[in-house]
């Protein structure tokens, strides 16, 4: 029983993995910090996985159970870009010849994602999985209003930090 | 165009980059231990119920005991005991529960809700030795100084030189120097572990509440 289980849940994981991938590369900054949530995320949905009753879908349960060990379960110190880390990367692109291309926007993006707190993250993670408020809501334990006031409050805060 | 959309539009790309785990890969994740704060909680609070119940044994048997010598017939004292053995079990039956409906299921605000919970329990555990341990050396010390021959004669050489009013003060000062440090060294070690585990749950579970009504 316990062996189906495991193979059951491998095998589950080993399809939807791409799940804790983006949540270790929103909320981690190097491999080695990337690969060890990714573990950490993986033991807390193990454990819970016996009372994984199959009503909601377990891509849906990830998210819930890997955001969870993210912002509150995992231990490990993180490793946050500082601010003169920040502002070499601007320096570095407005210094070079100026070219609005997506992808420097793009990059300027991820840096500003980076600078959000672990809350403001996790709302940006589940907005880019095409969550909706509901979901959201739902996810997080806060009113769908709130969720809505909260999510316009980061949308600012990176216009904010992209337009100093 | 938003920077959002932006974003969602490269997040949808970026999922074939990321490394592709094997199934034996996984299998071997599952077989290691968790490092989670839940379980680093749950570890600490119970070396916590167990110092303060090594605390009380080690006062019970060891020589202070016998300094207070007949104190352990003592109806009051016995009654004291039966009722710290009672407020440990009800602590402990509530930690335990607390601790029992931590789950990573849960919606972000719930989980956390939870495991400050289970910590609220043993802190109120803790805060109630602390005034437990105030109230007993305050009960305690007088009954000793009256009870031991030594300090009756240390008492009667200081009235007779009239400085009952500084040996007194003495004890009081030395007592109180006492307490403060047990009280500072615990208060240190609560702000270590919440300053180690706690901080971010506290500062992300502040974040989750504001706004909310």
């Amino acid at each position: 029983m316990h062996k189906e289980l495991e193979h059951s849940f491998v095998e589950l994981l080993e399809k939807h993995q791409n799940i804790i991938h983006k949540v270790c590369r929103l909320y981690t900054y190097d491999y080695d910090a990337h690969n060890d949530l990714f573990q950490e995320i993986t033991i807390q949905l193990w454990k819970a996985y016996p009372k994984f009753r199959g009503d909601s879908k377990f891509s849906t349960w990830m998210y819930r159970v890997g955001l969870n060990t993210a912002i509150t379960l995992y231990r490990k110190s993180k490793r946050r870009i500082s601010t003169q880390d920040f502002n070499d990367v601007q320096f570095k692109i407005s210094a070079e010849e100026y070219d609005d291309t997506e992808e420097q926007q793009l990059k300027l993006l991820y840096n500003a994602v980076k600078q959000l707190n672990d809350i403001e993250k996790a709302l940006v993670f589940l907005y880019l999985e095409d969550k909706n408020y509901k979901e959201i809501s739902e996810t997080m334990g806060i009113s769908e209003v709130n969720a809505r006031v909260k999510m316009n409050r980061v949308k600012n805060k990176l216009r904010t930090i992209l337009n100093p | 165009m938003d920077e959002l959309e932006l974003l969602k539009k490269d997040w949808k790309k970026g999922e074939n980059n990321f490394p592709k785990l094997s199934y034996n890969q996984i299998y071997k994740m599952i077989l290691k231990k968790s490092s989670s704060i839940v379980k680093w909680i749950f570890i600490i609070s119970i070396l916590e119920f167990v110092f303060w119940v090594a605390i009380s044994f080690l006062l019970k048997y060891t020589g202070f005991a016998d300094d207070i010598g007949d104190i352990e017939s003592n109806t009051a004292f016995i009654l004291m005991s039966v009722i710290s053995y009672i407020i440990l079990a009800y602590f402990f039956y509530r930690f335990y529960m607390n601790y029992r409906t931590i789950n990573t299921t849960d919606n972000a605000t719930t989980l956390m809700e939870n495991i400050l919970k289970t910590r609220r329990t043993v802190k109120q555990y803790v805060g109630f030795n602390l005034i437990a341990m105030v109230v007993s050396v305050g009960v305690l010390l007088p009954y000793f100084m009256e009870q031991d021959p030594e300090t009756q004669t240390i008492i009667e050489q200081a009235t007779a030189n009239g400085e009952l009013l500084k040996f007194y003060a003495g004890i009081i000062i030395v007592t109180l120097l006492m307490l403060a440090v047990a009280i500072g060294l615990i208060l240190l070690f609560y702000y270590l572990i919440y300053g180690i585990l706690l901080k971010r749950l506290n500062k992300n579970y502040r974040e989750l509440k504001k706004l909310e009504v």
